[in-house]
C-alpha cells in the first residue's frame, strides 16, 4: 500500500505517547483477556462433558436445607439409574480461615462409580474405603499444603461442630477439580448425627443412558413434590452454574467488566485520534490542498489508530498468553482455576475487540 | 496566448455567527497560460481568497471560476479534491512540509494520488527536486534542513505533478532576503523555463516585480492591474 510509510510515520510521530497509550492498550487487552480467559475456564469445567450422566439432587428450598437420607431409597427404584451417592458438604477449614477449601463426605463406597471422572489409585481407594477416617484429597491441595499420603490432618468445622482428624489415603486426578477434600461418610455421619441424624445435604445420581437425564430429573422431583422435603434436581452443570450464581452472576460481571475496559480502549482511541488530529490540522490542510480528498485522509487517520488499538490488543492478549503458560495460575488462585489458560476462542475475541 | 484561467464576476460571502462578511465583490479576472501573476492588496483585501478560489480549495459565493476550459466552481468537494491533485501545486508561506517524512517522500506525496508506478514515481520526485536544487537532500527530514531549503522541497512538491497551475501564497513571507531571492528566482525560471502558470499572493514588491503582473486588490475589488495586458488584464 502506497501510503503505508505516511501511516506508519504518523504512528510513531510522537514516540511516547504511542508508548503510553500502547502501554494502557496493552495492560486493558492483557485484563480483558484475562476476565474473558476466566470465564472461558468456567464454561470449559461446566462443558466438559464431565458427569454428562450425573443428576444432582437437593432441597427445592435451598442448597443449605438438607434433605432425609431415607429419599435415596426412593429415588433409586426409578429405572435407569445406575448408581446414587450422598455427598455432604462440611464447610471446615485447615488450621487458619484462610486456608478455605471444598471438603465434602462423600459415599465411600460410591466414589468411583458415581463420580467416574475423578480417578484415584486403585490402592489408594481401596485404603480410603476401608478407613473410617481417611480422606481422598486434590493434588494442589496435597502441594499446597505440603501433604503426603499418610499424614493425618485435622480440619476445623463450620457448619457442624465437628473437627475431623483424617488420614489422607489417596490422591484423586480430575480435568477441573484439583482442590477437593473428600472424607468418609461414616466417619462424618457418626460424629454428627446427633444434631443432623437422618439427614444429608445432596444426592447424586449416575444415569445409565444420558438421554435419560431429563425424564430421570423430573421423576425425581415428582415423587418428593408432595412430601416434607421437595426436591429440586439438576444436571451437574446447572448444578455448577447455580453454586456459581450463589457467588453472584460471574459471567454477567465479567462480561459487564470486560465490555467497560473495551468502552475504556475505545474512550482511549478516540482520545489519543482527536489529540493527534488536532495537532495535525495545518497537515490535513496542505494534504486536502494537495488533492487529498476528506475521506482518504479520514480512512487514513483510522487505519493508523485501528493500527495501535490492533497492536495493544496483541500485546496483551499474547502477554497475557505468555504469563499464564509460565505462571501456575492453579497454584496462584489456590486451586480455583485449574487448567487454565488462553484459548483460541478468547484470543480471536480480544483481537477483534481490537 | 490562450486564457488559462478566468474568473467571471466572483463574489465571496463568509458568514460568522449571524454576521456575513463579504470579501470579494464581483472579481473579474483573466490570467494566461504562461502568465506570472503577483495578487497584492492589504490584509483582508481578499487575495488569499481569490488564491483559493482558483486553486478550487474553496468555492464562490457566486459567480464561475474556469480553469483550462472547465468551470471548477460546478465542482463538488471530492471532484475538486481529485482535480486539484492533477493540476494545482502548492507552495505556501510556511512551507508546510510534513515533518516525519523526508524530502524526497514530502515530493512524492502528492504523485501518490497518481496512477504512477513506485519507479516512475521515483523518477519524478528526481527530477522535481533536481529542478529545485536539492538532489542531495532528499533523505533530510525538514527539520534538517533550513528555511530556504525547505521552500525549495514545498516547491518542488508543487510541480512533482506537472500541474496546470502553480499557487504560492506569500512564498517569501518567512524568509531571510537572500533565501527570498532564491526562491523569486526558482518561481521565474520555472515560469521562464518551464512555461509554468504561476499565480502568487504577496504583500513583497520586491517579490511582485518578479512577476509579469500585478494585480491589487483593496476590500474584495481590484483597484488597479500594473502592466496590464489588454486581452488578459481586469476586465
Amino acid at each position: 500500500m502506497k501510503f503505508t510509510k505516511l501511516i506508519v510515520r504518523n504512528l510513531f510521530r510522537s514516540k511516547l505517547r504511542t508508548f503510553l497509550t500502547l502501554t494502557l492498550m496493552a495492560a486493558i487487552f492483557f485484563f480483558v483477556t484475562t476476565l474473558l480467559s476466566i470465564l472461558a475456564n468456567f464454561e470449559a469445567a461446566s462443558n466438559s462433558g464431565e458427569g454428562q450422566n450425573r443428576l444432582g439432587v437437593q432441597s427445592s428450598i435451598s442448597l443449605a436445607n438438607p434433605l432425609p437420607l431415607s429419599h435415596e431409597q426412593k429415588i433409586r427404584t426409578i429405572p435407569g439409574i445406575a448408581d446414587t451417592a450422598k455427598l455432604q458438604w462440611m464447610g471446615a477449614y485447615y488450621k487458619e480461615q484462610k486456608n478455605f477449601f471444598a471438603n465434602f463426605a462423600v459415599d465411600h463406597e460410591k466414589l468411583a462409580t458415581v463420580w467416574d471422572d475423578y480417578s484415584t489409585p486403585k490402592e489408594q481407594l481401596e485404603a480410603f474405603k476401608a478407613d473410617r477416617t481417611g480422606a481422598i484429597v486434590g493434588p494442589e491441595l496435597m502441594k499446597r499444603y505440603g501433604w503426603k499420603v499418610g499424614d493425618r490432618v485435622t480440619l476445623i468445622g463450620t457448619i457442624f461442630p465437628f473437627n475431623p482428624t483424617v488420614t489422607i489415603r489417596g490422591v484423586y486426578h480430575h480435568k477441573f477439580d484439583s482442590s477437593s477434600f473428600f472424607i468418609h461418610w461414616d466417619y462424618f455421619y457418626e460424629s454428627v448425627k446427633d444434631i443432623n441424624g437422618g439427614m444429608v445435604g445432596t444426592f447424586w445420581v449416575r444415569v445409565k443412558d444420558p438421554k435419560d437425564m431429563a425424564r430421570i430429573s423430573q421423576q425425581i422431583d415428582d415423587m418428593f413434590k408432595n412430601s416434607e422435603y421437595p426436591t429440586e434436581t439438576f444436571t451437574e452443570k446447572e448444578f455448577q452454574q447455580q453454586f456459581m450464581a450463589m457467588i453472584g452472576n460471574i459471567k454477567l460481571l465479567f462480561t459487564t467488566v470486560s465490555l467497560c475496559a473495551i468502552f475504556m480502549v475505545v474512550l482511549l482511541a478516540a482520545i489519543t485520534m482527536s489529540m493527534a488530529a488536532r495537532e495535525r490540522v495545518t497537515e490535513v490542510a496542505v494534504l486536502k490542498a494537495i488533492g487529498f480528498s476528506r475521506g482518504m485522509i479520514l480512512t487514513l487517520m483510522l487505519i493508523e489508530f485501528v493500527t495501535l488499538g490492533l497492536i495493544g490488543g496483541i500485546l496483551g492478549m499474547f502477554g497475557a498468553k505468555i504469563v499464564f503458560k509460565f505462571v501456575n495460575m492453579t497454584e496462584a488462585t489456590q486451586g480455583f482455576l485449574v487448567n487454565f489458560g488462553v484459548n483460541t476462542e478468547t484470543a480471536a475475541t480480544c483481537l477483534i475487540a481490537a | 496566448m490562450s486564457s488559462l484561467v478566468e474568473v467571471r464576476n466572483v463574489h465571496k460571502v463568509y458568514k460568522r455567527d449571524s454576521f456575513t462578511v463579504p470579501v470579494l465583490n464581483g472579481i473579474s479576472v483573466s490570467v494566461p497560460k504562461g502568465d506570472f501573476l503577483a495578487l497584492m492588496g492589504p490584509s483582508g483585501s481578499g487575495k488569499t481568497t481569490l488564491l483559493n478560489l482558483i486553486a478550487g480549495i474553496d468555492r464562490p459565493t457566486s459567480g464561475q471560476v474556469i480553469v483550462d476550459d472547465k468551470e471548477i466552481s460546478a465542482f463538488n468537494e471530492t471532484k475538486l479534491a481529485t482535480w486539484r491533485a492533477s493540476h494545482v501545486g502548492f507552495i505556501f508561506q510556511m512551507y508546510n512540509l510534513i515533518p516525519v517524512l523526508t524530502a524526497f517522500e514530502n515530493v512524492e506525496l502528492p504523485l501518490l494520488l497518481t496512477h504512477l508506478n513506485k519507479a516512475q514515481r521515483k523518477q519524478h520526485v528526481a527530477a522535481a527536486l533536481s529542478i529545485v536544487g536539492l538532489s542531495d537532500r532528499m533523505t533530510h527530514y525538514p527539520r534538517q534542513l533550513s528555511g530556504g531549503q525547505e521552500q525549495r522541497v514545498a516547491i518542488a512538491r508543487a510541480i512533482a505533478t506537472d500541474p496546470t497551475i502553480l499557487v504560492a501564497d506569500e512564498p517569501t513571507g518567512d524568509l531571510d532576503a537572500k533565501s527570498a531571492h532564491e526562491i523569486l528566482e526558482l518561481l521565474h525560471i520555472l515560469n521562464t523555463d518551464h512555461n509554468k502558470t504561476i499565480i502568487m499572493v504577496t504583500h513583497d514588491p520586491k517579490a511582485a516585480d518578479r512577476a509579469k503582473r500585478t494585480l491589487h486588490l483593496d476590500k474584495g475589488i481590484l483597484v488597479e492591474d500594473q502592466n496590464a495586458q489588454p486581452a488578459f488584464g481586469v476586465r
